[in-house]
């Protein structure tokens, strides 16, 4: 099972590029999941169907799927007490609610254990996808995210959470599984953020991210009359080779000139074939 | 819009990060501080250039940026533990607190504690006087809606109820508990360890036996809080960015907040075109007709959306700056530009 986690600034188009990623593994033939996080779903008004805590296909072959804290939590906790019962009485009442707001990086956790939940560690449901895209956070949400597992494993040293925190924790490092993906914009703030969480993952075991630059112009302003319209695209195309030399490696994604989400999508999907 | 926002006592911008919140609210604070009003910008999470530029090296403290404007950063340690000595009485064992590492967390990275300590700190600008009007910048969210859900849910967790289980899980010291839940808190407590682990259990129990003395006050702060927001001086302005799904999501947003007894005054959409797209621009070639009908559709979904708004709330399009706005001069500009735009056409 292959993970991708794809992060960055708010509005970069992390959305667009994961939902497109996932069209393109699933074009090879892949079974992928596109996995939304947090309590409301971007991808279900831009795709217009309803998605929840189950996986959903959306279209091509690829499934989409919302995992929020507090389903994940529930479901592992009925995995790990094992008794419907118990875990009723645990979970319906305002100490345990209030319990799971307060433990800190509990329900972050709990999503990343939802995450790593297929092969190799198979925890709860069967999660039987080839490959899932984590349409993830923005950046400083995405970091605390992945700080959760390791605070709390310092925190708990026993027991089954103990444990399960390791694993997780494991797959998470395990590049042959896991890899990070942050898209920029050639814009001086998000460069700029993405040098840090960059720096920032790397700094925390997590290893280096792949750079994705989204909104990049070709080099077109010859048979351009407008010179303020010129003068645009070159400090655009100026930005995009300082982007490049910042980030050497990272792959540059078009700016695709629609208004609309799922066509945008698809046109990203065909430059990443 | 404007009208309100020059009598205004409090703005308060929300929106989802990326939008560019912050500049906008900086931007709005100049404008005012322009027109004679003492105005002071609280912002969260400004961009470290932006923190330089108004000299914001020392969180929590107003800096004097120019006539008539003062900004800050709120310093969610600083505010909660302020909070904490002020609610204490200024008690010294209050301090121990400070070393919880519950506490630690619960005052960073706790659902709710930024925009209650950005409100506790709206709270104390405004009562101190030394202000005609204060603009409030919130946390980068991922729906607008979380900034005015956000301090009730932290309120909850300090009820009586929810406090006098968490002091005291295995019921020792209240009778009244042993008698009627002995053997549900057993196996309750008994999940919490094997949860949590039994570290954090007894971290728990120590923290709300340190704030009984003053968890009540926690809860009529966010109350203070709420009818400050209500008040007929606070207005509401959502700072968004082009996209079909935040409009709807605005929409939503907007239907929520007049619910609630909120006044939202206007929309402003961020970077709705670039500047070389004005009215009276040249010619261009197949490159230019490309982004002029992309524009063209996008402002057309932004007249439909302030369509379905209605008449009692203006939106306002802000078109990009040729430049970030990373300094004085860059908000000055964006200033201008808000000012030009709210006029009535």
């Amino acid at each position: 099972m292959e993970i991708r986690f794809i992060s960055g600034k708010g509005g970069v188009g992390k959305s667009s590029i994961a939902a497109a990623m996932a069209l393109n593994e699933a074009k090879k033939g892949r079974k992928t999941l596109l996995a939304e996080l947090g309590h409301q779903s971007f991808f279900e008004s831009a795709f217009q169907k309803s998605i929840k805590n189950t996986p959903v296909p959306w279209k091509q072959g690829v499934d989409v799927v919302l995992w929020d804290g507090t389903s994940c939590l529930r479901e592992y906790a009925l995995h790990l007490l094992k008794s419907e019962t118990l875990y009723r009485l645990f979970f319906e009442n305002s100490v345990s609610r209030t319990l799971i707001q307060i433990a800190p990086g509990l329900s972050e956790l709990a999503i990343l254990g939802k995450v790593t939940s297929g092969p190799p560690r198979n925890i709860g449901p069967a999660l039987n996808y080839e490959v899932i895209i984590v349409d993830a956070f923005a950046s400083g949400h995405f970091l605390a995210l992945l700080d959760a597992p390791v605070g709390l494993s310092n925190a708990v040293q026993i027991g089954p959470m103990a444990e399960q925190t390791k694993s997780i924790i494991g797959v998470l490092k395990d590049k042959a599984i896991t890899q990070f993906h942050l898209v920029t914009l050639p814009e001086e703030l998000p460069i700029q953020e993405t040098l840090e969480t960059s720096q920032k993952l790397q700094e925390k075991g997590w290893g280096a991210p792949k750079i994705w630059i989204n909104r990049c112009l070709p080099d077109l302003v010859e048979s351009e009359p407008n010179p303020e319209f010129k003068k645009f695209v070159e400090g655009h195309l100026e930005r995009q080779k300082l982007a490049t030399k910042q980030f050497p490696g990272a792959q540059k994604l078009p700016w695709v000139l629609s208004n609309h989400f799922e066509s945008s999508v698809d046109q990203i999907a065909e430059v990443l074939r | 819009m404007i009208k309100e926002l020059q009598s205004a006592q409090v703005i308060v911008c929300v929106g989802t990060g990326g939008v560019g919140k912050t500049t906008m609210a900086a931007a709005i604070g100049f404008w005012l501080a322009g027109q004679g009003r003492k105005t002071l910008v609280l912002t969260v999470d400004p961009a470290q250039r932006l923190k330089t530029t108004f000299g914001l090296k020392t969180a929590g403290e107003w800096i004097q940026v120019k006539e008539n404007l003062w900004a800050s950063v709120v310093d969610p340690q600083k505010t909660f533990n302020d909070f904490v000595r002020k609610a204490s009485g200024e008690d010294p064992s209050s301090e121990k607190l400070f070393q919880n590492n519950l506490y630690k967390q619960l005052t960073t990275t706790l659902s709710g504690s930024q925009e209650f300590t950005s409100l506790e700190n709206l709270l104390s600008a405004v009562s101190s006087g030394k202000f005609d009007v204060v603009v409030l910048d919130t946390p980068p969210a991922q729906h607008a809606i979380d900034f005015l859900n956000a301090p009730q849910k932290l309120a909850m967790i300090f009820t009586e109820g929810v406090a006098r289980w968490f002091r005291d899980p295995g019921g020792k010291k209240e009778n009244f508990w042993k008698g009627l839940v002995q053997s549900g808190t057993k196996q309750v407590l008994k999940i919490l360890e094997k949860l949590t682990g039994s570290q954090f259990v007894s971290e728990l129990s120590d923290f709300f036996q340190k704030i009984h003395s003053w968890q009540g006050k926690l809860e009529s702060r966010a109350i203070d809080a709420h009818r400050l927001l209500v008040a007929p001086g606070t207005h509401f302005l959502l700072i968004t960015g082009f996209d079909e799904a935040k409009f709807k999501e605005s929409q939503g947003f907007a239907q929520e907040i007049k619910k609630s007894g909120y006044q939202l005054s206007g929309v402003v959409v961020n970077r709705v075109f670039p500047h070389w797209y004005r009215e009276n621009r040249a010619a261009g070639g197949p490159l230019q007709k490309k982004f002029e009908s992309y524009y063209q559709e996008r402002l057309k979904t932004v007249e439909h959306f302030a369509g379905k708004l209605g008449t009692q709330i203006s939106v306002v399009t802000i078109p990009e700056q040729n430049e970030d706005v990373h300094d004085l001069a860059g908000v000055a500009e964006l200033a201008e530009v808000f000012a030009n735009r709210i006029q009535p056409q």
